[in-house]
């Protein structure tokens, strides 16, 4: 395939779903105007990478998602060499496929990958705008259209998962939290299709499980869960069995917190 | 013979022949032998089985014993499962054992309380098994934190939930659960939707007498109470309809009374709108309190509110006078274009949005909005459960926010002199002084001190207490061991590094040379990591906190040993900036030891915390540790706190740049406390996920293991 075939099947089309919370829009628009990289804060489930969907769409630009994980280093990033019929080609990784369609670049998690891989990004992320290629010997220079964009979760705890200073120094940090009720509930109505009322139920019951956090809940009801739940009632589910598939059980094992957020459910609707 | 007696003629020989073999004498001590032989006949052969094993179980103890089992037990297994049996039984031979003959006896002949406790306890909802659940299910129902506690009489206090330790009321235990929850409920809707604000009860003081019309009251409370919960949480206020009424005709005369103060169940109704409509219902017939509605004790309110609503206040004046030179900074020349009233300028407000119960509580500096931290929010939402809207003199920042005036006079040095020089080796540390923004050069005198061998016994009643934890922790902590990474491009290791392998397959084919790492190994004990344990030896520690430290230390320290991480254990206190004093308890060089253990069990609750001294010496000492991962952890019971000006913000920010200081040379600080108000400075002091508190101190020990595995994986 092309650049422009791997390009084209990148984009995005159809106009992802996403209330803005704030002047985010208009901070990410600047951010890649002037070129500068992007760090997404915010816990779990607020809509981080629905954001960046909804950019690239915006912005028409194709996207490019690694979603990391512990073992990813720096060739699955940039590229390796494979061998076919004794042959050997090399291939693309996500990241220098994405600098070579001037692409969104959206790091997903990225303390979740290894150390080294950080560095990677980092001539990306100044104003060297370059990306070696050590294996092949080539040094790719970044088109303007080209945008990194990581995401993290500060509140996870772990001091070997923290993002180093020398990274996140060069991004522009957006924080994100859970939306306010109303915003909440138009979302779980919008994504979820639910008539309004039944939204504000959901809504009201995710605000009861985040009075949770901190004791003994490490994180409350994610807007994402309570789309879920919110998706499962309109497919026919009763609301107290949606809540509790869709997120109790995906929030604990605890069994005391299991029969706390049941009954929040059964309470609330 | 039919088959039936003849089989029962069979079991009875043979009952009779093997209780002959196995407890010969202690049948003929049995009372009523040959009717006790027919009863065990009739049984099921499990339940045979079963007292005939006790029987000769017993007999070795003490035949008289093993023949009042035998008269009693086929009593017990009419009446009892064979597991309640067995209770029995057991707890007959622990009274043998330890308070002998008389006390088993007794166990045994008296077997009608004990069906009767064990059918009670069937049904009965013990406070302790739901406790936990309450207190999560009301926390999440939002407002202010309520402790969920028993007491013979059902009632809150606006701080704690009083439930009974034992409810029977229905005919099963899920039943009762559901009361019990109910209950809580509506005492939590009590102080959520504002019966116990401080005017209503005040006016409600005034105008009710106990007697008469205290009651009517509690009633017409229950209808709008009832209201607002069906209007938040419709589904919880079924299930409380559903437990509401004793019978129909008590169903029907509450009706009947909602009726007639319906008006009470519009939104929005108040405490003050019941109290209103006290007079009109005095000759109204009352029905009974609803199941779940406990009591109301006003004086209790009274007495608690009384303790908090001043310290409240003065909580958040000062809150307010540390937000406001951030705030009065913006310029003052446009308070008229920047404000929509003039009056407003450099003032604080308070907004409230939503109606009674989910209010939104804003503050507005100038009319703009002041982001609050977690814990202002809640002091606010308290505040405003209390008194539903602020007075200017709780909007009045506390004069002079510093912890001392500002020319030094009174601060620390004044105690300089009073003090006799510790003995041993003497270290100097410096302590920085927020309000003058500069450090108090080798300010602080420190000494290291060991501490004292304690008692031996308590190391072996932790182990004790907490065996099975200790199994857990410690297969927790082999799993990080096993969940060791996977190390490429080895020269030896279990796998082939495919990776590798290709690489090296398009270097041979380009003519260069093959490079030889090609595996991939499993490394084990890839682990680099240190850490430094901080305890709190303050006076505040002393009892149960103190218990808890120790039991944590000596169970991590087992774990510990698992993981081969290196480290070291600290105890800090001290009185005033001339006698900071750390205690050696383990350092890094030293293995774990029964040396050790005593010490730990030596930890002992001394005077002050002086936070910030002891965070620089001992992260100096952790500092020297080669180690890739270096964690100081404290455990602690509450804020810096000295004898002189170490408290409040001065203690605080002391710490928190002593805290900089050690994180700038590679340590990760984390605190583990147990100080419920941890909220309002925890954050500023360690940043915001890098501390936790643990609410329940018993959780302690189970907590600090957990917390340590999250941290360093």
């Amino acid at each position: 395939m092309s650049d422009i075939d791997h390009a084209s099947a990148r984009m995005i089309t159809d106009a992802p779903y996403y209330e803005p919370v704030g002047k985010e829009r208009e901070v990410f628009t600047a951010a890649y105007r002037n070129q500068l990289p992007i760090l997404l804060k915010g816990p779990t489930g607020c809509g981080k990478t629905r954001f960046v969907h909804h950019m690239a769409w915006q912005l028409k630009r194709p996207l490019v998602t690694v979603a990391c994980h512990d073992d990813l280093t720096a060739a699955d990033l940039v590229g390796r060499f494979l061998v076919k019929g004794g042959e050997t080609e090399w291939v693309d990784g996500p990241l220098a496929q994405a600098v070579r369609m001037g692409a969104i670049c959206y790091l997903d998690e990225v303390v979740e990958a290894r150390k080294d891989t950080t560095v990677v990004i980092h001539p990306l992320c100044d104003d060297r705008r370059i990306l070696p290629i050590d294996k092949l010997g080539e040094v790719l220079t970044v088109p303007p259209e080209f945008s990194l964009v990581i995401s993290y979760n500060p509140g996870y705890q772990s001091v070997l998962k923290d993002l180093k200073q020398s990274t996140r120094q060069r991004f522009v940090a957006l924080e994100f939290n859970y939306p306010e009720p109303a915003l909440e509930q138009r979302i779980v109505e919008a994504e979820g299709g639910l008539p309004a009322e039944m939204a504000a139920r959901l809504v009201k019951f995710g605000a009861h499980t985040r009075n949770l956090k901190g004791a003994g809940l490490e994180e409350g009801a994610s807007t994402r869960l309570l789309v879920n739940a919110g998706k499962l009632i309109n497919g026919g589910v009763a609301p107290a069995v949606a809540c509790d598939t869709a997120v109790a059980h995906a929030l604990t094992d605890d069994p005391e917190l299991l029969q706390t957020i049941h009954e929040l459910a059964s309470a609330v609707f | 013979m039919a088959d039936a007696p003849r089989q029962n003629f069979f079991n009875l020989i043979r009952v009779q022949k093997d209780l002959e073999k196995i407890a010969g004498e202690a049948l003929m001590r049995t009372p009523r032998l040959q009717e006790v032989v027919a009863e065990i006949a009739e049984l099921e052969r499990d339940a045979q089985d079963f007292i005939l094993h006790w029987t000769e179980v017993i007999t070795l103890s003490n035949h008289e014993l093993a023949a009042h089992f035998l008269a009693q037990a086929p009593a017990a297994f009419r009446a009892l499962d064979k597991a309640a049996v067995e209770d029995w039984v057991i707890k007959a031979m622990d009274a043998f054992d330890n308070r002998g003959l008389g006390f088993a006896i007794e166990v045994f002949d008296r077997l009608e309380p004990w069906i009767e406790a064990h059918t009670q306890n069937l049904t009965a909802c013990a406070l302790d098994q739901v406790a936990g659940f309450l207190r999560h299910f009301v926390r999440a129902l939002g407002g202010r934190t309520l402790v969920i506690a028993s007491d013979p009489q059902t009632y809150t206090d606006t701080e704690k939930i009083f439930l009974p330790a034992m409810l029977n009321q229905l005919g099963d235990r899920d039943g009762n659960a559901r009361l019990m929850k109910c209950t809580a409920v509506y005492l939590w809707a009590q102080n959520r939707y504002g019966t116990w604000r401080y005017r209503a009860l005040e006016e409600a003081i005034r105008q009710l007498d106990a007697a008469l019309s205290w009651p009517v009251y509690q009633r017409l409370e229950a209808v709008r109470l009832r209201a607002a919960i069906a209007h938040e949480l419709p589904g919880l206020a079924r299930e409380m309809e559903a437990m509401a009424y004793l019978d129909d005709a008590h169903r029907a005369a509450w009706t009947r009374f909602a009726t007639a103060a319906n008006a009470l169940t519009a939104p929005g109704a108040s405490a003050h709108d019941s109290l209103a409509l006290v007079a009109d219902f005095m000759h109204t017939p009352l029905p009974a309190p609803l199941c779940w509605q406990g009591e109301m004790l006003p004086q209790k309110v009274r007495e608690a509110l009384f303790r908090r609503v001043p310290r409240e206040k003065e909580a958040l004046q000062q809150a307010l006078s540390e937000l406001q030179p951030e705030h009065a900074q913006h310029p003052e020349g446009e308070e008229g274009e920047q404000t929509p009233g003039a009056e407003a300028a450099n003032r604080f407000s308070v907004s409230r949005q939503g109606g009674e119960g989910e209010a939104q509580n804003e503050l507005r500096y100038d009319g703009q909005p002041v982001p609050l931290t977690a814990e202002l929010q809640d002091l606010l939402d308290s505040i405003m459960q209390d008194v539903g809207e602020l007075t200017d003199d709780y909007l009045t920042p506390a004069g002079g926010s510093g912890a001392y005036p500002l020319d030094g006079s009174g601060g620390p040095e004044t105690y300089l002199n009073d003090l006799p020089s510790p003995a041993g080796k003497l270290y100097l540390y410096p302590e920085w002084d927020y309000a003058r923004q500069r450090f108090r050069d080798a300010f602080c005198a420190l000494t290291e001190q060991d501490v004292p061998e304690g008692d031996a016994a308590f190391v072996e009643k932790t182990r004790l207490k907490y065996r099975g934890l200790a199994k857990s922790i410690q297969r927790i902590f082999e799993a990080i061991l096993s969940e060791a990474q996977r190390q490429r491009r080895q020269v030896h290791g279990d796998e082939i590094d495919l990776d590798a392998l290709v690489e090296a397959h398009v270097d041979r084919l380009m003519g260069r040379e093959m490079p030889d790492r090609l595996y991939t190994h499993f490394r084990k004990s890839g682990r680099s990591v240190a850490v430094m344990f901080m305890v709190d030896m303050s006076g505040s520690t002393k009892g149960w906190i103190n218990d808890a430290e120790r039991e944590s230390l000596i169970l991590l320290c087992e774990a510990l040993q698992v993981l081969g991480d290196s480290y070291a254990i600290y105890g800090f206190s001290g009185r005033t900036n001339k006698r900071c004093e750390v205690y050696r308890v383990k350092t890094f060089n030293e293995p774990f030891s029964t040396r050790v253990e005593r010490r730990i069990s030596g930890i002992a609750p001394k005077a002050y915390t002086r936070m910030g001294v002891a965070v620089r010496h001992l992260g100096k000492l952790l500092g020297d540790v080669p180690a890739r991962t270096r964690l100081l952890i404290t455990l602690s019971d509450g804020k810096p706190e000295d004898y002189g000006s170490y408290r409040g913000r001065y203690g605080i920010e002391d710490t928190r740049h002593a805290l900089l200081e050690i994180k700038r040379s590679g340590i990760h600080p984390f605190c583990i406390t147990i100080d419920r108000e941890a909220q309002s400075y925890l954050p500023h002091m360690y940043g915001a996920s890098n501390f936790t508190v643990v609410d329940e101190v018993a959780k302690l020990p189970w907590k600090v293991a957990d917390i340590y595995r999250r941290l360093t994986t």
